[in-house]
């Protein structure tokens, strides 16, 4: 195996792409980024425009963007992915360069919407509602400070001169930049490492070994009457076989799994259907883990192991077993998954963040309800 | 095939437009909202690992960043409307003489466009005043 941290050489296209990028976008801002003098709408909207289409250029030859025209659920995804980043990108830009902030405000409302159209395509649906409605409400404060404080008519020192507007664009595009750039030397990477453990020519002796293993692992997983049912969880040896093969662990479970504590047993006992329903995820999450270590035993009893299929079946359990513990592609108990981690997990988390919530109230106050301190 | 690289592309982006506005503008109140869509960029970040490793505390993480975010935002304003009594004005550069000392002041060389003030249109006054006087209409 090679070092941990070896990094891809770097290709060429990639580096003039984002080279060019970071360019044409220091000069198409410091174009339109508002100024007394010098100010170029037309230009600067074409050079910023030239910037954004050579950074979807980048993102698509780098990290792959050939449209899955045989795969409907996967275009769908694509297109709003695409839509949503664009959207977002675009009235960044326009927040950045609006010298009305009262439409800056309505710029970064479309940007909050945008970004939450993401959230929904990351299966987050519960932080998707709380970003709009926490933003909404932002946005509308905003509004009001705006028409509050702002009583200027025409130019202004504050909306219509900027601070170093074309070394300030190429400060915080280059930072973009070497970030996008650390990207594509991570990915080249990335890609290299699932391969090498996994080699699709042939599985060494040892190899294979340790795989069954792991799926005799799998399997005394499924069995109620073994220690390892008990503790839940798959055990560490197979969720590393499986996280070698399909990429990410398989239904680790564990703090999800409601048949762990005491308390959840208690809470689950109050009520018939609870039970009930605890008791079909269980062997349903039972009859997945049997199923995946069945799998990866048959495929590995073949004399030549068909790789890309055992991956993709192992894929497809492992979604299954993600959706049925509460963290898969659909929203289906996302906001019951999120809230059990909450208040079981990060429950110091939440009182900090209560008490933190606290604290800035009372600052505010003391900061703003000060009077007679005009100097 | 949308992978949670495309997802670390656009978070990048996004914080490195925010960053640039942050830097270059002046209005305290659009320096907010960049300083808040650079966050944006963050939490697309942890939603985007969270999601490549099956797991929820890449979303908790999400959640607590709104939470802090919300606390910066009272503050920021609350600080915003103290130096507006002060100054009487959202002039980030009004307030240059606590800069770094040795650091020179930046000083606007470029006059401010002057824009004439239309006036609203009016009607012209028409037509006659009534001969009789107010006190005669008056019962």
């Amino acid at each position: 195996m090679t070092a941990p941290f070896a990094l891809a050489p770097v290709a060429p296209l990639a580096a003039a792409q984002l080279l060019g990028a970071v360019i044409l976008g220091t000069l198409g801002l410091s174009l339109l980024l508002p100024r007394p003098r010098g100010r170029s709408v037309a230009l600067g909207v074409f050079l910023t425009l030239a910037a954004g289409v050579v950074t979807v250029g980048f993102i698509a030859t780098t990290f792959g963007g050939k449209l899955a025209t045989d795969d409907l659920p996967a275009l769908v995804e694509q297109g709003l992915f695409w839509l949503f980043s664009v959207t977002a990108l675009v009235f960044a830009v326009v927040l950045v360069v609006q010298s009305n902030p009262a439409r800056g405000a309505i710029a970064f409302a479309f940007v909050v919407l945008s970004t939450c159209g993401l959230f929904l395509l990351l299966a987050a649906p519960f932080l998707m509602a709380a970003t709009v409605i926490i933003y909404a409400g932002a946005v509308i404060v905003t509004f009001l400070f705006v028409l509050m404080l702002s009583h200027s008519k025409g130019p202004s020192d504050e909306n219509d001169r900027s601070r170093e507007p074309l070394l300030g664009s190429l400060a915080g595009l280059a930072f973009a930049g070497l970030v996008l750039l650390t990207l594509h030397l991570s990915a080249g990477r990335a890609v290299d490492v699932s391969e090498k453990l996994l080699p699709a020519a042939a599985i060494r002796a040892e190899d294979k070994a340790e795989l069954l293993l792991a799926a005799a692992e799998l399997k005394e997983a499924a069995d109620p009457a073994t220690e390892l049912y008990r503790v839940g969880g798959l055990g560490h040896a197979a969720n590393a076989r499986l996280t070698a093969v399909v990429g990410a662990a398989a239904g680790e479970g564990s703090h999800l799994d409601h048949r762990r504590t005491m308390q959840d047993r208690l809470r689950y006992a109050e009520t018939d259907a609870r039970t009930a329903d605890v008791i079909r995820q269980a062997d349903e999450l039972k009859r997945l883990k049997k199923a995946a270590g069945d799998a990866l035993e048959n495929a590995l009893l073949e004399p030549s192991p068909d790789v890309p299929a055992l991956r993709a079946k192992l894929t497809e359990l492992r979604e299954k077993t993600l959706l049925l513990v509460g963290r898969g592609e659909l929203p289906a108990r996302n906001v019951s998954a999120v809230g059990h981690a909450l208040y079981s997990e990060y429950l110091i988390a939440v009182e900090l963040a209560g008490t933190l919530l606290l604290v800035a109230t009372i600052g505010a106050v003391a900061i703003a309800g000060r009077k007679g301190v005009s100097a | 095939m949308i992978t949670v690289w495309h997802y670390l592309a656009v978070a990048a982006a996004l914080f490195g437009l925010g960053l640039v506005g942050f830097l270059t503008r002046r209005n305290f109140i659009t320096m907010f909202l960049c300083a808040e869509m650079m966050l944006q960029g963050v939490v697309l970040n942890l939603l985007a690992f969270g999601k490549m490793h099956g797991d929820l505390g890449g979303q908790v993480f999400g959640l607590f960043v709104v939470t802090v975010a919300a606390c910066e935002a009272g503050l920021a304003l609350a600080l915003f409307l103290t130096l507006y009594r002060r100054g009487k004005t959202l002039d980030s550069g009004a307030w240059q003489s606590i800069r770094e000392a040795k650091v020179p002041a930046s000083v606007d060389t470029d006059p401010l466009r002057v824009v004439r003030e239309v006036p609203d249109p009016m009607l012209t006054p028409a037509g006659r005043r009534p001969a009789r006087t107010e006190d005669e209409v008056r019962v």
